[in-house]
């Protein structure tokens, strides 16, 4: 059952609209809410007048700063970070001075969503504009304005690993570049939502449409309103998607259910659109000056590289992680000692940044592997070639790299790079197209090599019972934007249990069924969830057969799991099904109790088990190679992607299908943010693409021909099903792969360096000529 | 993102229809496909207080064949103007721009009327309406005009179609031409950057006897260029008259910029793309290549 | 608040809903009629999430307003989607993985049911057309269109069938 094609069990419902999404539920007597937001990036707010948003007819209850309770903190970072963030988080509702467009200030509750609009045009705002800081290397100069007391930096931080100024000086070459990455974002097809309904008779607070880490959110959401844990219950409908942004905890993660407690009637908000572009965290707007040194045989021998990333208006919950990972992780797949980075956490006053799928990652290989293509270019080495010479080696695993992300160290668990790389070098090779250059279009070839660091976390949780009727049934604090855990982790129970996959029901993100819960992101839930819900599966096992030893009356070694039913070894007619088990656990059943001893009631709780398996500190590692073919048009700048190869180790696919479907999709996603995806503010920090008519994502005339290579080779030694994270690699070395494709076809090997590649850029790029 | 309230009328007649928009004046918006009205509804950035929805009025749709003039009615679906045989027959240039107006679905809804009275200065049908040489018959309380296509657009979305006056026909002259129309966007659909619409006519001796070249997407409205048409006439389209053409271009007039695509790119690939679409015209009008 | 009746029949049943004008159809089917399977991604037209079938060709369900449908016919994905299990070009997204998150999804079948409708056999350039207004942030469309060429395949297989049982009779 591991490693089977299954098709998806969650399919059906969503193909049929059957799909239970937030905006889906509605409840009797459900209000509306809608977020007034800033409309400027620095502004002090003098005075607010709610009265005629109140007077009309609809409107429910409107809310402001002076409405909210007295002493709640502003929301907290969750993860370590490289400084002291106090002075920089946010507030739920900006209360004196906003300090992006989109900041919230007010909520309107009406009675339906047209009429919270309505309402909130009626809010007057008496603003009064501060200057703005619209770039935050800009801001990092003295005479910048201030988009907090504490200034303009978050962060500060670095490594010095080797003797970089040596390596440097005795480098036979060495190339310095300039990288700049544009602000881009997740932008799921599904917005952000959240219903919230208060039961006073219950004393109970549900909230649908968390998602991503409920567990975590349910815990901080009780702490902020001070209320037990026990009162708040978080429910994951469908969700249409993540890829890194809906796992904050956002303003309206407080807002809406503190609404619902208030006004003691169900609040839902679902975000429209042109909201969602100023509200969910943006990402990837980065600075990379990097310089690489080589010697005369094409071995890398030094990485020195600074680093500046603009994380926006507040430090949120994810803290400045981001450039955290690019920082620890540039060096990539190399066998390179020295390494120096000094790396910026700086503010501004754009929407607060956090992460998307393969947070610094994408960045961090765009940067890094255009130099290692300057260095090839300069030596004279094919872009494969000096690859391949630096490759780690099988035997160097575990590799330390030697620097950390959030406290953790980076070591790569396990890998045969050169396996892997081969096999896509030289299956990309074979499935060549006969096409050159013709006309004014140009043909190139890219590559990039990467490691992506996954599966980080504490723990996962899960449970598996088997109910009296033989159903299986699964419960992982894990949680589901798509990806199809549902399947996954019914396969994994299944292959344990040796039960039917439609006899298994999977349940996740529901803070009622299981009280612990880790969540998905990191590309963790395969490898986290997979082995939480595999040891208890295990468990489940091992106490149904010990049960059926004692049922039957023989030995356990005698006993033996087949077709779903435990039998005695060499005589099947002497058998009882799991159904049959975990009736006689059910609690009440007397048959196999002995005199009612405190010591076997306690076991006799169900066919069921529990396990909260912990994360290795350093996650799992996959490696992967990404290879693009593409056709520039010299004259106008349009670049196609005509073919595109990802290939990686998972370790092990617990569904290739699904794995293939995670690389592919990726690879498209991290296409748009090559080549059309942008998030533009203007001088002033307006923000200037508020809607899918100028923020482009990839249609399907973007999507080239792609084909994944899911290997399974090296093995993760971190988790006993050898499984690897798998969710954020085809998007990790698009950028590197498509940028060095463009540069061979233009054959400028330096002039690729800021993303996206626009017609514009790549046709200034064509005037940059070779570098001498 | 819900529009603000608005009364809403769906007339049966052209005349009805004009009633309700001459009394209601500023306050009314005539409702075509809606392709580009409701985003603006929705994100309150128009707020009339009656709708005038045309959809109902039958007399507005429809491609028919006139002497020498194709009409269609100001209604007329993009889908269905796109799979007209007359249309791919008689103006092949407006089949080949509207492949590049949106999507099926946007294409099902969106009128030829309605994109032109929106008069987006990216859109495709604004530049092809100038270089067919087209007439927009305008009716109002007091009647009806004809304007030519030039003396229709006025500015970025701004016509010259007052309040309480509809678009209802185009008028596009019969000519055997050799015509194409290409367009650079940042994606198949999108509005374009720089588009062009082109047209060569030829003799019997494969001199030029009739061009229009127009740019899209580059100013307020649509650019024609008239000394490029003037150089090809009498001249065999070869690359070397066509190079000619794209020099004079009136490159001033590139005026519009933006993040993803600066005036000087525009500038830039707007003489690439012409060369380009005349070579193709030609080609199609029979020119030798 | 003055509300509008509209008379029109949706996945074959006619229906009377009251609505505001400013109500899209879109938002009628999911609020006055619980079709929740059209979904809403951008409420600008952009996306494609929200298609739905008027009179059998696709469109925008956020750029229509409920008042405009007097007198139509409305499908929705609910209304394509047979009594129990999968219709065909249903079956074929599950056999090739093109749905993940499963937002678009209905979107996508709408537009590659009414082109399939029109067109059986259609080929890639068409398909890929048939989609292009519809975002999917998921799959990389790859998964998408092979669901579709295969019934367009499966379709010319049974008409190759279809006809060489006409000409052997």
């Amino acid at each position: 059952m591991i490693g089977a094609r299954l098709v998806r069990v969650e399919d059906e419902r969503f193909l049929r609209g059957e799909g239970r999404f937030v905006a889906d539920i509605s409840l009797p007597f459900m209000t509306e809410a809608f977020v007034l937001r800033s409309p400027h990036a620095h502004a002090r707010i003098s005075r607010i007048d709610i009265g005629p948003a109140l007077a009309l007819d609809g409107v429910q209850a409107v809310v402001t700063a002076a409405d909210l309770p007295a002493r709640l903190p502003p929301i907290p970072c969750r993860i370590p970070t490289h400084g002291n963030m106090e002075p920089f988080l946010q507030p739920v509702l900006c209360r004196d001075v906003a300090r992006y467009v989109g900041e919230p200030v007010a909520v309107v509750v009406a009675s339906n969503r047209a009429m919270a609009e309505d309402g909130a045009e009626r809010i007057a705002i008496d603003w009064q504009p501060l200057p703005a800081v619209a770039d935050a290397i800009a801001g990092l100069k003295p005479d910048a304005p201030a988009v907090h007391d504490a200034g303009n930096v978050a962060s500060r931080w670095g490594f010095d690993l080797g003797n970089v100024e040596t390596a440097l000086s005795e480098a036979a070459v060495t190339v310095r570049q300039t990288f700049g990455i544009q602000r881009h974002t997740a932008m799921p097809l599904e917005t952000r939502g959240l219903l919230a309904v208060y039961d006073g008779a219950r004393r109970m607070l549900e909230v649908h449409g968390p998602t991503k880490v409920p567990h975590t959110n349910h815990a901080l959401l009780a702490r902020m309103l001070q209320v037990s844990t026990a009162e708040i219950r978080f429910i994951e409908p469908d969700v249409g998607g993540s890829f890194g942004a809906r796992g904050e905890f956002y303003p309206e993660d407080f807002l809406i259910p503190w609404l619902a407690l208030r006004l003691r009637k169900p609040v839902r908000w679902i975000e429209d659109r042109l909201e969602h572009f100023a509200a969910i965290n943006h990402s990837r707007e980065s600075r990379f000056e990097v310089t690489a040194a080589a010697d005369a045989e094409g071995r890398l021998t030094a990485f020195d590289v600074k680093l500046v990333a603009d994380l926006g208006a507040y430090i949120r919950t994810h803290g400045d992680v981001v450039p955290s990972h690019a920082a620890a992780s540039f060096p990539g797949p190399y066998r390179v000692r020295n390494y120096r980075v000094a790396a910026v956490a700086a503010l501004s006053n754009k929407t607060p940044s956090g992460t998307v799928r393969a947070p610094g990652m994408f960045e961090a290989n765009f940067a890094r592997e255009r130099a290692v293509d300057m260095l090839a270019d300069k030596l004279g080495i094919d872009p494969a070639e000096i690859r391949r010479r630096n490759l780690i080696r099988r035997e160097e695993m575990p590799w330390r790299v030697g620097t950390e992300s959030v406290r953790r160290p980076i070591i790569f668990d396990s890998g045969d790079f050169s396996f892997v790389f081969e096999r896509a070098v030289s299956e990309f090779d074979r499935t060549a197209l006969p096409r050159s250059a013709s006309g004014t279009i140009r043909r190139g070839r890219g590559i990039c090599a990467l490691v992506e660091p996954s599966a980080f976390g504490a723990f996962e949780s899960a449970r598996v019972e088997v109910d009296g009727e033989g159903f299986v049934h699964v419960v992982t604090g894990a949680t589901s934007q798509g990806q199809g855990h549902e399947t996954s982790l019914a396969q994994v129970a299944a292959a344990v249990l040796e039960v039917p996959i439609d006899r298994i029901r999977v349940r996740h993100g529901d803070t009622g069924l299981i009280r612990f819960g880790g969540g998905t992101y990191a590309s963790r839930a395969a490898v986290m969830a997979g082995n939480a819900v595999h040891a208890a599966a295990v468990a489940v096992k091992a106490k149904a057969l010990r049960t059926a030893a004692q049922k039957l009356e023989v030995a356990e070694e005698d006993v033996r799991l087949a077709d779903g039913r435990f039998e005695l070894a060499g005589t099947p007619e002497v058998n009882i099904t799991f159904a049959a088990i975990a009736r006689l656990l059910a609690p009440g059943n007397a048959e196999l109790l002995q005199s009612p001893t405190v010591a076997n009631i306690a076991d006799n709780d169900g066919l069921t088990a529990s396990c909260h398996i912990r994360g290795v500190p350093s996650g799992t590692s996959v490696f992967a190679v990404h290879l693009a073919e593409v056709a520039v048009d010299v004259e106008t700048g349009q670049v196609a992607v005509e073919r595109y190869l990802v290939a990686a180790d998972v370790g092990r696919a617990i569904n290739p299908r699904i794995v293939e479907g995670q690389l592919i999709g990726g690879v498209v996603q991290g296409l748009g943010g090559t080549l059309l995806e942008e998030i533009v503010y203007d001088a002033e920090g307006q923000l200037q693409t508020g809607t899918f008519a100028d923020y482009l994502l990839p249609s399907v005339h973007d999507a080239p021909a792609i084909t994944a290579m899911v290997i399974e080779h090296a093995l993760s030694p971190s988790n006993p099903l050898g499984v690897k994270g798998v969710g954020e690699v085809g998007t990790s070395g698009a950028a590197a792969a498509i940028g060095n494709a463009v540069a061979r076809a233009l054959g400028v090997p330096a002039a690729i360096n800021a993303l996206p590649l626009t017609p514009e850029r790549v046709i200034a790029a064509t005037c940059a000529g070779p570098v001498p | 993102m819900k529009p603000a309230p608005f009364d809403y009328a769906a007339p049966r007649t052209l005349d009805e229809a004009i009633d309700l928009l001459g009394r209601h004046g500023e306050d009314a918006r005539p409702l075509a496909g809606g392709q580009s009205l409701m985003p603006m509804l929705a994100l309150r950035l128009s707020r009339p207080s009656l709708l005038v929805d045309l959809n109902r009025v039958e007399s507005l749709s429809g491609i028919r064949i006139d002497d020498d003039e194709l009409r269609i009615g100001a209604m007329t679906r993009q889908a269905e103007a796109l799979e007209s045989a007359e249309i791919r027959r008689h103006v092949p240039l407006l089949a080949q721009a509207l492949a590049e107006v949106g999507h099926p679905p946007t294409r099902a809804r969106g009128t030829i009327g309605g994109s032109l009275a929106h008069a987006d200065p990216a859109a495709e049908l604004p530049a092809v309406i100038v270089a067919l040489g087209a007439k927009l018959v305008i009716r109002g309380a007091t009647g009806e005009r004809v304007l030519r296509a030039e003396e229709f657009f006025r500015g970025m979305f701004e016509t010259d179609v007052k309040a309480g006056e509809l678009l209802v026909e185009i008028r596009i002259p019969i000519q055997a031409q050799g015509s194409a129309f290409l367009e650079i966007a940042l994606r198949k659909g999108d509005f374009a950057i720089v588009s062009v619409a082109a047209s060569i006519a030829l003799g019997p001796d494969q001199r030029c006897v009739a061009a229009t070249l127009v740019l899209g997407g580059v100013g307020p409205m649509p650019v024609r260029c008239a000394d490029s048409e003037r150089r090809l006439i009498g001249h065999t389209p070869d690359a070397a008259a066509i190079s000619a053409a794209a020099e004079a271009i009136p490159i001033d007039r590139v005026e519009l910029g933006s993040r993803s695509a600066s005036r000087g790119y525009r500038r830039r690939v707007a003489p690439v793309l012409v060369k380009r679409a005349l070579a193709a015209a030609a080609g199609a009008a029979g020119a030798a290549p | 608040m003055k509300l509008f009746s509209v008379t029109l029949v949706v996945n074959g049943r006619a229906v009377t809903l009251r609505v505001e004008a400013r109500q899209s159809l879109a938002d009628a089917l999911r609020g006055e009629l619980g079709l929740t399977g059209t979904h809403l991604g951008c409420e600008h037209g952009v996306c494609g999430a929200c298609t739905v079938l008027l009179d059998g060709e696709p469109v925008r369900g956020c750029l229509l307003l409920a008042v405009q449908t007097e007198g139509t016919e409305v499908t929705t994905i609910e209304g394509i989607s047979p009594p129990a299990g999968l219709n065909e070009l249903q079956e074929s997204f599950r056999r090739h993985h093109a749905l993940q998150c499963g937002y678009c999804t209905p979107g996508m079948v709408l537009s590659l049911h009414a082109l399939l409708a029109r067109d059986p056999t259609a080929d890639e350039e068409a398909i890929r057309e048939a989609i292009s207004g519809n975002l999917c942030r998921c799959t990389g469309y790859l998964p998408i269109l092979q669901a579709a060429l295969h019934v367009a395949q499966s379709n010319r297989l049974k008409r190759a069938d279809t006809s060489s049982t006409q000409s052997s009779a």
